[in-house]
Formats: structure tokens, C-alpha cells, sequence
């Protein structure tokens, strides 16, 4: 809301510059920014129009002669059709600026002499749709005749100055220019008076056609209503309408303007109804599902959620929200009911989300009114539309519904409301901070009772009132300091270490890490749900990309590496540590599981003036992942075993990974028609389930001295079916190798010429190993042959 | 030619030949043959014999210093041209450091990751313990716990992703603040942690908005937590990230689950404060939300407010990346574009 400081000047002195004030109520209050209407506005002064004659070469133009407080009237040529003599309207001298950088300067239009322009309001800077209907086509007219030559800035509210507070949720006692008063008001120490309103009492009379009746009273506390009888419906005077439309509010007539008036005034919305249109008792209820209120310019459809005005079978209204065309006040109004109620705020909210009506009154209602003035409200209201439409007769308050509002009591300590401020200011600073703000306090030694006026009805307990004392004492002025307790020993978990410590050999191997989104689509929760998860899926997404809750870093890691490709980024190394979601068939809560994963694609090393280019292959990655794997510390067998069980992962290059027997993990390259489908170059994935790896019992590493003795060293080259395995011949030769077969490295592979089809040749190097004693050719010769024996045996193969 | 003659020509052709060589091998070649044991001054030295005994010492001497001269001569020349053979050597080797690198890759630390981790280290040295919590959470824990209840407006304020009535995406990772209270011992001493994870919001993905996004959430509750004390960390905080120089300050704002609540601008570190794009010309930057931990928060963990009270902050790492790098799109975090990674190597 926007607080206008020519209208805050009725309530407490201003000496400060807009810019001064808002800088400081931001830090003691409210966020708040200065506005500055109409800065660039000069030249413009009130013109009486002396005569109009039609332009001789111009069927819509005039020319007319204008009174602008000078020797001599000066002509101008005017194309609005409103024009006509004897008008008081706002004229653009030679030489006058307007909004946008628009400059007036004497010419001629169609060969006659125009010394200026007559204006419309939206030419001055109001805002189109704030102004007058009236005036929507044509030059703006005053309503009374104003001074010629006399500047027009604050007849019109052109260039006023205004403070723009941002409230959060809990200061909607500042949407009304008393509570604004009230909040500047403490911030420089100056106390806001206000004047009460009163209506004319030899017109006020009970009222006997009207009865008022509250069905939902837990929703409608306070439902007051007052007729006002034998009215004028005209316009509002014009203070009150360039203060509406500096508030961004239309001026509509002078009930309507004075219902939004006292709106701005209190903050509590008014609502006028014609009353020769009411059909009956003026009654707030829940709507029927179906029924239908009638608006401007549409019908809502209403269900039984809705709390609406009714009166006989007439839907006037959506109670705190907006009033239907039924019984709206227009020029022809002569009887009219006010109404000041409060309504529910979460039901006002709803309703208002619901037709996608939020407005100014249902802001007010979803945030708060002070239900203290709500009745006062009301008077001035009344006494307003009195003054503006002359009633005959007014009546007495009529009570649909009343909740006494009782102040709010807040008992403290002194010494609590310092230590948490972490200050140590005096009972005296204390009370009168509070006083400053409006609240009363009662000091018993350490005791202090607050009591705090139904406007801040934000208020409720002790750490409300530490939050007053402090802001208003001053921010700036805390002191810093640290938490003073008993020492702690900070850090992280120990998973969250260990991830840590296979992110870093990641980085080593020169991996990029990414971050991914979690939600994911239905094709990409599709593509890789190697864990088989039941799919968690949200109930109202935004759009279908992010719909399901990831249950693979793979299609992530994919997207990127197409995207890098994409752009013309070929040699990747990426990696993400982040959860997956895996949820079991009838729990409706996911687990949520650490896991680690990478692709690469393209080159390891780019071809240079000095090095071959070398291309990314399966067997690259898993000696990052076997590195990966040897730095969880696990006490622990890792296997790979070939799989091709995942659809999108070539079926001839892709492996389960597994740590003493349960699967951890895969490795693989995507498939060729996937690879096509993503739009990516030969790549290659793993992920890791990181959970699974810090559950393994980690290695109990004792230092030994390296042996004294030397190995013994055999080669063994070996002609074997293809289709044959590394990973089996491995484990064959470990077991047929005896207590002292130290280690199996492969150092061959071929295939092809001079090697007979479906047939390869591999090569071995067997190192054998005694640590306490010299081996002698015949041991090592004796578990050589039985190696060999067991090769032939199980898998035929030929010794070379 | 006496024996005296002799010696002296053999030693003037020696030098003069040592003098000669060109390489290494005739230098050595010289020395087998001139001071061997099978060499011209020891045959000469057979005619000691006939030279008379008062004259013997002197030729033996000067025998000794023609062998000597000559050693001498030929390490002279040895040195000499080992210095030339080196020279040569390095004149033969010399390459173009110039010329490209021989490529060795470490990967980059997502920015992201790099930020958190430099706001953890900071939080770790002063003793909080690093708690991430769940990102699927229970709606309890994320609302009702932190003093938003069912129609509580603050709701509006972030659009929420539900999996069900009761199971949501979080939407701050304040969720986890309800599951620490709860499982701290405080005869232990005070709970000090940060809660630092990925948050879900029902947002449309813009360049300053995203559906998921980080957040730091610190809680600490202990008997004599104040709002100085907050202060005092924030901006310990913020010098750490932002540079020694500056200076936070405190603005009132409104939170649910903290009272009194503030908005927590750092002195721009950009300008220093005099005002410039980055500040938006007002020297201040808002970087993060504080307050003290709601008594109300305090009471439905079980946690007494007349004897304890708490702090807490959250922060956005995309946010303070942001600012720090002059990052302008959100998206760019998420899209993974390795150029945009790799710019930030090493820069935490
Ligand atoms: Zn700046």
C-alpha cells in the first residue's frame, strides 16, 4: 500500500524526505520504497475555456480561446470531443513537460495557431484505468471553477509524494492510513492523533425496514450495517478522488468512493448495497453448489464453500470479496445500506482463489481487520456518504452479528526480553518503547504486562513484544556476539564423509560434477529403473518434464551429456552424487538413497602435436570405478558380472556390479538405438549405490613389511572359446594356484589372424609368492600344472 | 740429449698434445701413453743409471713435475671439453615452452557444492554438526512443526509439491529443525547444526526462478541464544563469504517459525557500499532470513522457551552464488553446460 504523505500530515507531522522515511521504516519496520509522482510535470495550470469555435479546415477539431490567469487569452486547438465553453481544465502551456518525456510547444494544426494542449488526466500521469470513467475519452473537466493560471500538481494529487510499504503476512495493520500513522508514527517518536468521527444526530433514527441475519456468526464476527435514506448520488469531492486514484482505486460516485475511502482510512473494507433493490431480510450464509452471482461483467458459479450477501433469493454478493450487479449503488440510488463486517480469512481466501477475485477487501479480510473499529468505521463511512450525498435520514447501527474486541495482555520479564534481545536496557527504555508504539505496560519488579490495543492484533506473546522493543530500540544498535555454551564438536556424518571421499576421486579422475533436477518424466523414470522402484509420482505437477521422482542418476547424467554434445562439447567426463527415490509396492513414503554415478563420452586425451588421440571405452570406466571402489575401504568382493537386463544398456557391454554377492551397482555402455534416440555419441554410465557401499565392513589394515623373499614368476598363454570369460579363467587360476599364487594379471587378449574362429588367445602372468621362505622352482612348478590341468579340464582350452 | 733434455721435450710435446685433443678418448689415450707404466718418461727414466748420484734427486724431481705438468694438461683439457660436450647437449635439447601442454585433468566441483561446502567448513569450525535431512518429508514436519498450520496464509507463499495429503517435497529445509529438537540430548550441551539440501518449490523454472533449489538451514538452541548473538554469526558469516570487510544488517520481516523474524542485508561487496548495479544503488544486499527460533517451535519439541531459546537462519547457496559470481540465470546450475562448470575450478 502506498501512504500518501499529504494525507499522513492529518495525523502526524512530517519533516523528513520520502526517501529518508522509507530507508528508515524499512529498517525499524516495514520494507518500504519512496514514490515520487509526477518529478518531470511542469507548465500545467488550470484553464477557463472562454469560447469554443469549430476549426474552419477540421471537422473534429476546435479552437479555442483559454484563460490561463495571463493578460490575454491564448488559443489552442483541442481535438476532444467533451470540449465546450465555460470548462475549467488542466492546460499545458508552451513549454510544459508531461509524463514520458513529452514536451508541449506552440504550432499550428491545420493552419491554426495552438499555444498549448488541453489535457486529459492520463496525458498528466493518472493512470488510465484509475481515472473517472467520464473522462476515459476526452480532456479531464473540474467540477467547480478553479483559479485560472493556478498550478493544477495538488488539485490532482499530480505530484505527490508517497511511501510504498511491502508488508509481510502479520502487518496488516499498516493496510490502512491509521495503522500506517500508528507504525511511522513510533518509528520517529511522534504519536498520531485522529479525529473521531460523528454523524449528524438529528437525522439518525431507527431503522424499520431493514433486518439483518448472520447464519455462519464463527465465520462473520462482526456484521454491522447502517441505511442512509432520501440520498443525491452524485460525485465525490475531489480530494477524495485523486487520493483513490493515487491509491490505485477508480473514483465511481460519492457512496462508492466513500466506501473505498474509509478503506484506505481503516483498513476496513465497506460494501454499499441499494436498498430499493433488496428483496428481503439482508442475510450472510453459505451459497448452494450451482448457484450463480451475478458481476459486471460475468456469472461465478458457486458452491457450498462460498459465504455470500444474500437478501430474498438474490445473490448480492461473495461476502469480503466483491458486490454482483443485484443491488450495486449507481446515479439513481436515493435509499442505500452500508455494511462493515469481518469475515474469515481462510475462507475469504479460498473463495477469492477460487473465482480468481482477489482485490483490495479480500486482501484486508485474508490478513486481518482490526475488529475494534469496525463499528467506527462504519460512522465515518455514513458520515461521509451524508456529507457527500446529503441524506434525509440515517439509522441506527444494525447488528447482524458483534464480538466485543478486547485488547490483547502479554505478561513478560524484563530480564527474559533483554537476554534474548542480548541487551540490558532499563524497565524505562523498555515502557517507553512500548508507549511509543501505542501499548500500555505495568511494571511489578521484574514483571512486565503489556497491554496492546486491537489494532495489533498481530501481538500475542512475550517474544511479540521482544521483537518491538528490539526494532524499534534499533537493529543497528544490537551488539555481535557468538553463542557463549559449552563447546561442541562440530562436522559432518560419517556417510556424508565418505561420500565426500568418492567425490574427490572423481575430481581426480577429471570428472565434472553436475547437479541434476529430481523430478523427472515418465519416459526417463522408464528408461532406468534398474532398482525396479514403484514410481513415485506428485500430485499436482507443474508440467510433465519434472512429474516422478528420480530412481536413476542415468537419464540426468544422459540429458547432460546430450546437451553439452549439443554444442558441439563431444569429450565428457560428468558426475553427480545425489538421492535417488525407491519406494516399495504399498508404502506410500519412498526411501531415499545416496548414490553416485558418471558417464563419459568422446575422447580421454584429444589427439595433440605430442600425444594420440584416445577414445573412451568400457574398460576406461570401469578403472575409474574400480579405483572408485578400492577407496570405499571396504572389506569386500567386487565382481562384474556381464548382464543384459537393461534395455537401454548395451546387452554385450554392460555389467552388474556387486560387492560380496549383492548387486551395488552397474556399468555399461547405452545402447546403440537409445544412444540414437538421445541424440548422443558412444557413452558410457555407471552408477553406484553409495548406502550399500558404507554398509560394507571396511578393511582392517595392518602394516606388514614387504617380503624378504623374491617372487616367482610364470607366463601362461592359453587358446580358449570366445565366449569364455576373463573373470572365469581368473578365478579358476587363483583356485588351482595354491597357498603361494600371489597375483594373476591378464596382459594379452587377440583374436583374429592366425587364431582360429570363435576361438581367443589370452596371456597371464602368474606371480608366486612365499613370504616366510625361499620357493623352489618345483613348488611353483607342481601349482603351475595343476593351474593349467584345471583350464584344460574346465574350459578345453590349449596350452601355447 | 740429455736425460734433463729428454724429460723437458717429453713434457713440451705433452702439454702440446693435450692441448691438441679433441675428444675425450685421445685425452685418455694420452695419458695410458705418456704416464703409463709402459710410457716414454718411465723408459726414460731407466737412464737414471748413468746420470751421476748428487744429480739423481734433482731429476727425479723434475721427472715427477713433467708427469704432473702433463696430468695437469690433460684435466685442463678434459674439463674444457666436457663444459663444450654439456653446452652442446643442452643447445641440442632446447624445445619450445611454448608449445600446448601435455593435458592433465582434475574435474570441477559443481559451483553449487563448492559454495556449500565453503558455508559448511565455516559453520563446522564453529562446532555445528552438518544434518541433512529428508527431501521427501511429511507435511508435520515441514508445516505444522515449524508453526504453520493447515490454513495458515504463509502457505501461499510456497506453492507446495504433495505426493499425498500428508507426504510432500520440502519446500525449506527447516523441516529437518522439528526432527533435531526432538532427537537432541541437551544435557549434552547445545544443539548446533545446519541443515544444508535441495528444496522443491511449485514454481515455473525462470531465470530467477526454479522448481529445485538449495538451502542452508541453521538452527542453534541453548539457554542464552539472543538476537546479538545472531547477529554476531551472521556477519562472521558473511565476512567469511563475502570478504573481511563486511557489515550485515538487520531488518524486521516476518517469518512463522521465528519471532522476532529479520531480513539480513551484507554491505554490497561489490561497491562497498556507495551504491552500484549489483546493490541495486542502495549499498546493501539482502542475502538471507533469521530470527529466533518461535517459542511455539521450541514447545511442540519439547523444549521449554522460559529456559531455552534458539536461533535460526536459512540461506540460499544458488542465491549467494549468484551474487558472488554474477551468475544471472538460475537455470544455468541445472543445466550442466560443462564450459559454465568449469569456469569456477578451484574457485573455493
Ligand atoms: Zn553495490
Amino acid at each position: 500500500m502506498k501512504i500518501s504523505i499529504d494525507w499522513l500530515k492529518e495525523y502526524i507531522p512530517v519533516t523528513h524526505t520520502v526517501e529518508e522515511m522509507a530507508d528508515k521504516i524499512s529498517l525499524t519496520g516495514i520494507e518500504s520504497g519512496p514514490v515520487k509522482l509526477g518529478e518531470e510535470l511542469t507548465g500545467l495550470v488550470v484553464g477557463h475555456i472562454t469560447s469554443v469555435t469549430p476549426h474552419p479546415d477540421s471537422d473534429h477539431l476546435k479552437v479555442c480561446q483559454v484563460d490561463v490567469g495571463e493578460d490575454e487569452d491564448i488559443q489552442i486547438v483541442c481535438g476532444a470531443p467533451n470540449v465546450a465553453k465555460d470548462q475549467y481544465v488542466i492546460v499545458a502551456k508552451h513549454g510544459s513537460h508531461l509524463p514520458n518525456g513529452v514536451r508541449i510547444k506552440r504550432g499550428k494544426l491545420r493552419g491554426q495557431e495552438s499555444n498549448g494542449m488541453i489535457c486529459g488526466l492520463d496525458e498528466v500521469g493518472v493512470p488510465a484505468q484509475y481515472m473517472p470513467k467520464e473522462f476515459e475519452n476526452g480532456i479531464y473537466v473540474f467540477d467547480q471553477p478553479e483559479t485560472p493560471g493556478q498550478e493544477v500538481y495538488d488539485l490532482l494529487g499530480l505530484k505527490d509524494q508517497m511511501i510504498d510499504i511491502d508488508i509481510t503476512p502479520n502487518r496488516a495493520d499498516t493496510l490502512g492510513m491509521r495503522g500506517a500513522a500508528w507504525e511511522i508514527g513510533a518509528t520517529y517518536d511522534e504519536k498520531p492523533s485522529f479525529k473521531k468521527p460523528e454523524l449528524d444526530d438529528t437525522k439518525v433514527k431507527d431503522s424499520n425496514n431493514l433486518s439483518v441475519k448472520v447464519e455462519e456468526k464463527a465465520l462473520v464476527p462482526d456484521y454491522l450495517v447502517r441505511e442512509l435514506k432520501d440520498i443525491t448520488v452524485g460525485k465525490s469531492p475531489l480530494w477524495v478522488q485523486r487520493r483513490l486514484w493515487n491509491q490505485g482505486i477508480r473514483p465511481v460516485n460519492s457512496v462508492i468512493d466513500a466506501a473505498n475511502y474509509v478503506m484506505i482510512e481503516y483498513g476496513q473494507p465497506i460494501q454499499a448495497y441499494d436498498l430499493d433493490k433488496l428483496a428481503g431480510e439482508l442475510t450472510v450464509k453459505k451459497a448452494h453448489d450451482g448457484d450463480k452471482l451475478q458481476l459486471v461483467d460475468e456469472d461465478k458459479v458457486l458452491n457450498h464453500n462460498d459465504l455470500v450477501v444474500t437478501s430474498g433469493d438474490k445473490i448480492l454478493g461473495l461476502a469480503g470479496i466483491v458486490n454482483g450487479k443485484l443491488a450495486s449503488v449507481d446515479e439513481n440510488t436515493k435509499n442505500v445500506v452500508l455494511e462493515a463486517g469481518v469475515f474469515d480469512g481462510a475462507s475469504v481466501r479460498k473463495a477469492a482463489q477460487r473465482h480468481d477475485l482477489r482485490d483490495d477487501a479480500s486482501n484486508r479480510f485474508e490478513k486481518g481487520v482490526d475488529n475494534g473499529i469496525v463499528s467506527e468505521a462504519l460512522v465515518r463511512a455514513t458520515s461521509l456518504v451524508d456529507q457527500f450525498s446529503t441524506a434525509k435520514e440515517i439509522s441506527k447501527e444494525i447488528v447482524g452479528n458483534y464480538t466485543k474486541a478486547e485488547p490483547t495482555v502479554i505478561d513478560g520479564s524484563i530480564k527474559h526480553i533483554n537476554h534474548l534481545m542480548g541487551l540490558n536496557l532499563s524497565t524505562d527504555e523498555i515502557v517507553k518503547i512500548l508507549d511509543r508504539l501505542g501499548f500500555e505496560s505495568e511494571v511489578t519488579g521484574d514483571k512486565l504486562t503489556v497491554t496492546v490495543p486491537t489494532r495489533r492484533w498481530d501481538m500475542a506473546i512475550e517474544a511479540d513484544v521482544v521483537e518491538e522493543v528490539n526494532r524499534i530500540y534499533g537493529y543497528e544498535n544490537l551488539p555481535n556476539t557468538l553463542p557463549a555454551g559449552m563447546e561442541t564438536r562440530g562436522g559432518y556424518s560419517k556417510k556424508r564423509e565418505f561420500s565426500n571421499k568418492l567425490r574427490d576421486v572423481l575430481l581426480g579422475e577429471g570428472m565434472d560434477e553436475v547437479i541434476n533436477y529430481s523430478l523427472l518424466s515418465k519416459k526417463e523414470v522408464d528408461d532406468f529403473n534398474t532398482i525396479h522402484s514403484e514410481y513415485t509420482k506428485l500430485l499436482h505437477p507443474m508440467t510433465e518434464d519434472h512429474e516422478y521422482l528420480r530412481n536413476s542418476l542415468i537419464p540426468g547424467l544422459v540429458r547432460n551429456v546430450a546437451y553439452n554434445q549439443a554444442r558441439n562439447e563431444n569429450d565428457l567426463g560428468i558426475f553427480e552424487q545425489a538421492r535417488i527415490f525407491n519406494r516399495e509396492k504399498g508404502v506410500a513414503r519412498p526411501e531415499e538413497v545416496e548414490y553416485i554415478g558418471g558417464a563419459v563420452s568422446g575422447n580421454v586425451v584429444n589427439g595433440s602435436w605430442n600425444t594420440k588421440a584416445q577414445k573412451t571405452d568400457f574398460y576406461y570406466l570401469k578403472g575409474i570405478v574400480d579405483e572408485l571402489l578400492s577407496f570405499t575401504n571396504a572389506d569386500a568382493k567386487f565382481e562384474y558380472i556381464a548382464t543384459s537386463d537393461y534395455t537401454n544398456l548395451h546387452p554385450g557391454q554392460t555389467a552388474k556390479i556387486l560387492a560380496n554377492g549383492q548387486v551395488v551397482g552397474l556399468i555399461g555402455k547405452l545402447h546403440p538405438k537409445y544412444q540414437k534416440s538421445q541424440s548422443v555419441d558412444d557413452t558410457f554410465v555407471f552408477e553406484l549405490n553409495i548406502d550399500a557401499l558404507f554398509d560394507l565392513n571396511p578393511r582392517n589394515v595392518q602394516s606388514q613389511s614387504a617380503p624378504k623373499y623374491p617372487s616367482i614368476s610364470r607366463d601362461l598363454a592359453i587358446l580358449v572359446k570366445s565366449d569364455v570369460q576373463n573373470g572365469e579363467i581368473i578365478d579358476d587360476i587363483y583356485a588351482n594356484g595354491g597357498k603361494y599364487l600371489n597375483n594373476v594379471t591378464i596382459f594379452d587378449v587377440y583374436e583374429g589372424k592366425n587364431i582360429k574362429t570363435n576361438y581367443k588367445s589370452l596371456a597371464y602372468h602368474l606371480e608366486f609368492l612365499n613370504p616366510n621362505d625361499t620357493l623352489t622352482d618345483e613348488e611353483v612348478e607342481k601349482a603351475f600344472s595343476l593351474v593349467k590341468d584345471s583350464l584344460v579340464q574346465k574350459f578345453n582350452v590349449e596350452i601355447r | 740429449m740429455s736425460l734433463d733434455d729428454k724429460l723437458k721435450s717429453l713434457r713440451e710435446n705433452g702439454i702440446d698434445e693435450a692441448k691438441r685433443a679433441e675428444k675425450l678418448q685421445e685425452l685418455n689415450d694420452l695419458r695410458v701413453n705418456l704416464l703409463g707404466k709402459k710410457g716414454p718418461i718411465t723408459k726414460a727414466l731407466r737412464g737414471m743409471k748413468d746420470v751421476p748420484a748428487e744429480k739423481r734427486p734433482e731429476i727425479g724431481t723434475l721427472a715427477n713435475n713433467v708427469k704432473n705438468d702433463i696430468q695437469a694438461a690433460i684435466e685442463e683439457k678434459m674439463t674444457e671439453l666436457n663444459e663444450k660436450l654439456v653446452a652442446h647437449q643442452l643447445e641440442e635439447e632446447k624445445i619450445d615452452v611454448t608449445l600446448p601442454a601435455t593435458k592433465q585433468v582434475q574435474g570441477t566441483k559443481h559451483i553449487l557444492n563448492q559454495t556449500i561446502e565453503d558455508i559448511e567448513q565455516f559453520f563446522i569450525g564453529l562446532g555445528y554438526e552438518v544434518a541433512p535431512g529428508y527431501e521427501v518429508e511429511e507435511d508435520h514436519y515441514n508445516f505444522e512443526r515449524l508453526n504453520i498450520p493447515k490454513d495458515h496464509p504463509a502457505r501461499d507463499m510456497q506453492d507446495t509439491f504433495y505426493l499425498s495429503d500428508e507426504l510432500l517435497m520440502r519446500t525449506q529445509t527447516s523441516a529437518q529443525e522439528g526432527r533435531d529438537m526432538e532427537a537432541h540430548d541437551f544435557s549434552k550441551g547445545p544443539l548446533k547444526m545446519i541443515s544444508p539440501g535441495v528444496v522443491y518449490r511449485r514454481d515455473d523454472d525462470d531465470a530467477t526462478h526454479s522448481h529445485q533449489f538449495h538451502q542452508i538451514e541453521g538452527l542453534v538452541v541453548d539457554k542464552n541464544i539472543s538476537m546479538a548473538d545472531l547477529k554476531g554469526t551472521l556477519e562472521a558469516l558473511c565476512r567469511h563469504v563475502f570478504g573481511d570487510e563486511r557489515e550485515i544488517r538487520f531488518r524486521p520481516s516476518y517469518f512463522p517459525f521465528t519471532e522476532p523474524s529479520v531480513e539480513v542485508d551484507v554491505s554490497c561487496f561489490n561497491c562497498g557500499g556507495k551504491g552500484c548495479r549489483i546493490c541495486k544503488y542502495t549499498g546493501w544486499i539482502e542475502v538471507l532470513g533469521a530470527g529466533l527460533t518461535h517459542p511455539n517451535v521450541l514447545k511442540m519439541s519439547g523444549i521449554d522457551p522460559n529456559e531455552y531459546s534458539g536461533m535460526a537462519f536459512g540461506l540460499g547457496p544458488e542465491r549467494f552464488a549468484m551474487l558472488k559470481y554474477g551468475i544471472n540465470d538460475i537455470r544455468d546450475f541445472y543445466l550442466n553446460d560443462v564450459r559454465f562448470l568449469e569456469q569456477f575450478k578451484g574457485v573455493n
